[in-house]
């Protein structure tokens, strides 16, 4: 029996110097001490012999497990050993294996954050079209034919028969044609509206694309005044461009709005003070006003009763001021190496 | 339009102890903008922007008006003070008393027409001061006649003009429209062929002015000049712009007469002129004042109700305080109520005061913007919802995950673009004034801008996967053209079942089901045999698959360019997929393939429809494996399908399971004569 007890602990040891791993050892954990291991089988023999030699066959194979039991605990705590070795010694610094992923195009990235920060403040996101009738374009928001203010806009015009009411098909130089049809949507205030867009211009170097994006925002309601216009802006420019940057309404002409304005922000390059990148310290954001009564009456809402302000500008623009674009041509010139930086 | 202005010039009427800086801040914060302020000597120069609407800031004279409205209420002491000279009695000074005769053909062309003949002129150099400031305004001096008239065009705004009263054949002035085909020679020497209806002078033989723009060469003043004729009036206003345009010239003179000038302004500018021609010309009046005015200005009156006021400002603001504004910038205002005052719009304000909203205006920016609170908007947020753009914010950002990289390209596009689409011309949108050959049409489809996306970066980047989302354009006769938002994916060197699982995923995004189906005609983009339409409940919703060889050779891209086009407009108009509670299985299931091998025209889609069909044990099936090769036979496919049986009250016995499988292969040999694989 001792004999025997001595091949199985042989035996034991060769196979746990072979084992090179956790998965080899718990096979190995079967082979000695599961059912069908030579161990088992010894002490299953115990009652084929003599009651005298029991108590020291027993004795045999209980001290045969212990050594067994021995062995296997010092192999499995020098494999953890050499595996957590292992482990130390990857290389953290090799790049990783990555799922690649694409790149939004820096317009939409902007238009994703105005809205977020808009519909905080309960605007809703719509559209309207981007080829629309003169009438909406121009004529509803108190510019008629022949008015000044339109040759401003060098406005695409469509080849397309003229409407009796409506007039001509253009491509919509600004966001603005989204005020009255959107008055006409709702047919009543309160109206909280942003509308963002392609518009279409008739000029191009380096500040100008004949196409670019603006977004408009429209709140009509009972009670609008210009403190809400200014704490909207306030709120918008702390959230987009960060909380050290101040606005400023300065007093401007559009024809849409009244009292119009331009708003400022304040210069980041030089912080207010004045330099060459700004207008003595401060960057033209875009314009805004409070909705003119025409242009409400054109939407079939009463100017007696309700005010509303409303505000449009160019998406590139504020782009250009976020990330020093020089020329904003780049934004539209698809260059792999371009749109992959952002 | 800007304008220079040297601030000692505007001191003369400004009087303040306030700095330059000061001035320029407060009139950019309550007026015109001072966008630039450069040194110049001892001196500043403003560059002044001016908004079209306020012509009447267009001069020296008139920013001090503002400027000095806006440094009274901001807390500084101002005064203004008039140009000498403007009010002159203009009785003739000499006995030899010449006659200008002036016949007016069309008055609706010149609201205000006067003149003045001045005897004994000396033409000499300008006076220094006066030669200063035009340099520094940036005009050119020529002789103390021609600039004493940009002189007062500066400081008052009103242009005129001289001639050389000797050289005006038989003293006539006749205003008329020019007549086709008529002919003036200008000052600078150029002739220029007149477009009809152009307001001109003649006198008894020749034109001698090309009205408002620039006068002719033959009556100009020279330095042997003896008497003159100053001219000053004011025309109207849009036909002065037509003028401009069609003759593609502008000076300074035009650009003022094509906004509206101020009727009552102009006897004070003659005035003024005279007064300085008299100084620095010996110049004597030498005729009476002719002053055609056939429609006087009327002033209007605006009453404003000062709680209306208050609601544009948010706050409560004095009565008295709106009036004292109002005052300064040169309305005479009455008291009517406590709440309700009248204001008179003064000459200069007669075109751009409309109503009480501008008064509204005038006192809110005088007071200051910045001294306005700031505040969020109060009331209810509207009942609506946000439109489909939401949905598309959130899908570019899921397919920038999926790996694809966005692209903005032009809508408008080249005739030779636009041909690659093969759109009918009855369906495509052209410009009327296009911008040069490459801003023409609008585009029916984004792929050719995206192709041209490809060739641009192929040699930089050998496999792209871009998208764009943007609308097309498709002529309705007479009705605004369909304008559908579509998402366009291109993708090279990948094979059908790769775009295929991109937009799979999409539309797992946008949780909607779509039918697959091979093109059932020809498509001038995509090729009719490896590509694939996709609808939803019958409607098609886009096309996908290989492009045509000879759009790829044409952009030279490869042949293997495969491209997705999904119309997003109509996909957001219909329903989402709902996704209903299904109680999750509590029994394992049985999971088993079968093979079997098809005829190669068999969609794929259909077998698993018919098993779907056939076994309502079966749970799922997964495709996991198609081929096709000799060894399976001309024209055929191998496909193995791994079905998972389950049921909810227990796991089903391998009984079950054979008598299902069995079910499905006969329905497979009976519906596509499948012979079944071991």
């Amino acid at each position: 029996m001792d004999k025997d007890a001595e091949k199985i602990i042989k035996e034991a040891q060769e196979k746990l110097e072979n084992a090179t791993d956790l998965e080899s050892l718990d096979q190995i954990y079967i082979e000695l001490f599961g059912k069908n291991s030579d161990l088992n089988k010894l002490t299953k023999k115990i009652s084929n012999l003599s009651k005298e030699q029991r108590p020291k066959a027993g004795q045999a194979i209980n001290k045969a497990k212990k050594r067994l039991e021995k062995l296997f605990e010092e192999t499995k705590s020098k494999l953890i050993t050499y595996h957590l070795s292992l482990i130390t010694s990857v290389d953290v610094s090799a790049p990783g294996k990555k799922t690649e992923i694409g790149h939004l195009h820096l317009v939409s990235q902007a238009i994703e954050e105005i809205v977020e920060i808009f519909s905080k403040l309960g605007f809703f996101l719509q559209s309207y079209p981007e080829i629309d009738w003169d009438w909406y374009a121009f004529e509803s928001l108190n510019m008629p034919k022949g008015h000044p203010a339109r040759d401003e806009w060098e406005t695409f015009f469509i080849k397309s028969p003229f409407h009796p009411k409506l007039g001509s098909q253009v491509l919509t130089p600004h966001t603005s044609n989204g005020q009255v049809r959107e008055m006409q949507r709702l047919k009543k205030p309160p109206i909280r509206m942003i509308n963002i867009a392609r518009c279409y211009r008739r000029q191009i170097d380096v500040s100008h694309t004949p196409m670019f994006h603006q977004f408009e925002g429209l709140l009509i309601d009972k009670k609008v005044s210009i403190p809400d216009l200014k704490g909207t802006f306030d709120f918008f420019t702390a959230n987009f461009f960060g909380p050290n940057r101040q606005t400023r309404l300065r007093p401007h002409h559009f024809r849409f709005t009244e009292p119009s304005f331009e708003v400022d922000i304040t210069c980041d390059i030089c912080e207010g003070i004045g330099c060459r990148m700004c207008k003595s310290g401060w960057l033209e954001l875009g314009g805004a006003g409070m909705v003119h009564p025409k242009v409400l009456s054109a939407g079939n809402i009463d100017p007696n009763v309700y005010t509303g302000f409303a505000f449009g500008w160019g998406i590139e623009r504020t782009i250009s001021m976020k990330t020093k674009i020089p020329d904003i041509r780049l934004l539209y010139q698809s260059d792999i190496r371009f749109l992959e930086q952002f | 339009m800007n304008i220079r202005i040297p601030v000692s010039w505007l001191r003369d009427y400004l009087k303040t102890d306030a700095a330059a800086k000061t001035i320029a801040n407060l009139l950019t914060a309550g007026g015109p903008s001072v966008e630039n302020t450069t040194k110049h000597g001892e001196d500043y120069i403003f560059d002044i922007e001016v908004t079209t609407n306020r012509f009447d800031t267009l001069s020296v004279f008139g920013i001090a008006r503002e400027a000095n409205a806006i440094l009274n209420m901001q807390g500084y002491k101002s005064n203004l003070n008039l140009p000498k000279g403007v009010s002159l009695n203009l009785e003739p000074d000499t006995s030899n008393r010449l006659i200008l005769d002036v016949v007016i053909k069309n008055p609706n062309l010149c609201p205000r027409f006067t003149a003045i003949v001045l005897d004994n002129i000396k033409v000499k150099p300008s006076p220094a001061y006066i030669r200063n400031r035009l340099g520094s305004s940036g005009i050119r001096q020529i002789n103390n006649i021609v600039d004493i008239s940009n002189f007062v065009m500066l400081e008052l705004g009103q242009p005129m003009h001289t001639f050389d009263f000797d050289k005006i054949i038989d003293s006539k002035m006749i205003l008329r429209k020019s007549k086709e085909g008529e002919k003036i020679t200008t000052l600078d020497s150029k002739i220029r062929k007149l477009p009809e209806g152009t307001i001109v002078i003649q006198d008894s033989k020749r034109l001698i002015d090309l009205c408002g723009i620039m006068g002719a060469e033959n009556s100009r003043v020279t330095r042997r000049t003896k008497r003159v004729v100053l001219f000053v009036q004011s025309y109207n206003s849009q036909t002065i712009r037509k003028t401009t345009q069609k003759l593609a010239f502008r000076t300074e003179a035009a650009s003022r007469f094509e906004k509206d000038i101020d009727l009552e302004g102009i006897l004070p500018a003659l005035s003024r002129a005279v007064y300085l021609l008299k100084q620095t010309a010996n110049a004597k009046i030498a005729s009476e004042l002719v002053d055609i005015y056939p429609k006087k200005q009327t002033f209007q009156k605006i009453s404003l109700d000062t709680k209306k006021l208050n609601k544009y400002l948010g706050i409560k603001f004095e009565q008295s305080l709106a009036s004292q504004i109002l005052t300064l910038l040169g309305f005479k205002v009455i008291t009517l109520k406590p709440t309700r005052l009248n204001a008179q719009i003064p000459s200069w304000r007669a075109r751009d005061i409309e109503g009480d909203i501008d008064l509204i205006e005038e006192i809110a920016r005088v007071w200051g913007y910045h001294n306005l609170p700031s505040k969020l908007p109060e009331g209810q947020i509207p009942q609506t919802r946000d439109n489909e753009l939401k949905e598309v914010i959130k899908l570019k950002t899921a397919l920038k995950y999926l790996g694809l990289t966005e692209v903005i390209t032009y809508s408008i596009v080249s005739k030779e673009l636009l041909k690659l689409s093969q759109v009918s011309r009855k369906h495509a949108v052209e410009l009327n004034n296009p911008l040069g050959d490459q801003w023409q049409f609008m585009r029916p489809s984004l792929i050719p801008s995206l192709l041209e996306v490809l060739a641009k970066n192929i040699n930089v980047k050998k496999y792209l996967k871009i998208f764009e989302i943007a609308r097309t354009y498709v002529n309705q006769n007479g009705d605004l053209p369909r304008q559908d938002l579509i998402l366009t994916v291109v993708i090279n060197n990948v094979n059908f079942s790769q775009i295929k699982g991109y937009v799979e995923n999409i539309l797992e995004i946008l949780e909607r089901g779509v039918k697959w189906q091979k093109l059932f005609k020809d498509s001038p983009l995509f090729d009719k045999d490896q590509s694939s339409q996709i609808s939803i409940s019958s409607q098609i919703v886009g096309t996908i698959g290989l492009l045509k060889r000879d759009l790829c050779d044409f952009f030279q891209v490869g042949s293997n360019v495969q491209a997705a086009q999904i119309n997003l407009s109509s996909i957001c108009s219909l329903p989402k997929i709902t996704h209903a509670y299904k109680p999750i299985p509590k029994y394992p299931p049985v999971i088993e393939d079968i093979s079997a091998i098809f005829s190669n025209a068999t969609p794929i889609d259909e077998i698993l429809g018919t098993i779907q069909k056939t076994s309502s044990l079966v749970k799922k099936i997964e495709l996991i494996d198609i081929f096709t090769g000799r060894q399976i036979g001309e024209s055929q496919k191998s496909a193995t399908f791994r079905l998972t049986y389950q049921k909810s009250i227990s796991t089903p016995t391998q009984e079950e399971v054979d008598i299902e499988k069995a079910k499905i292969i006969t329905s497979l040999k009976k519906e596509f004569r499948a012979r079944i694989r071991k």
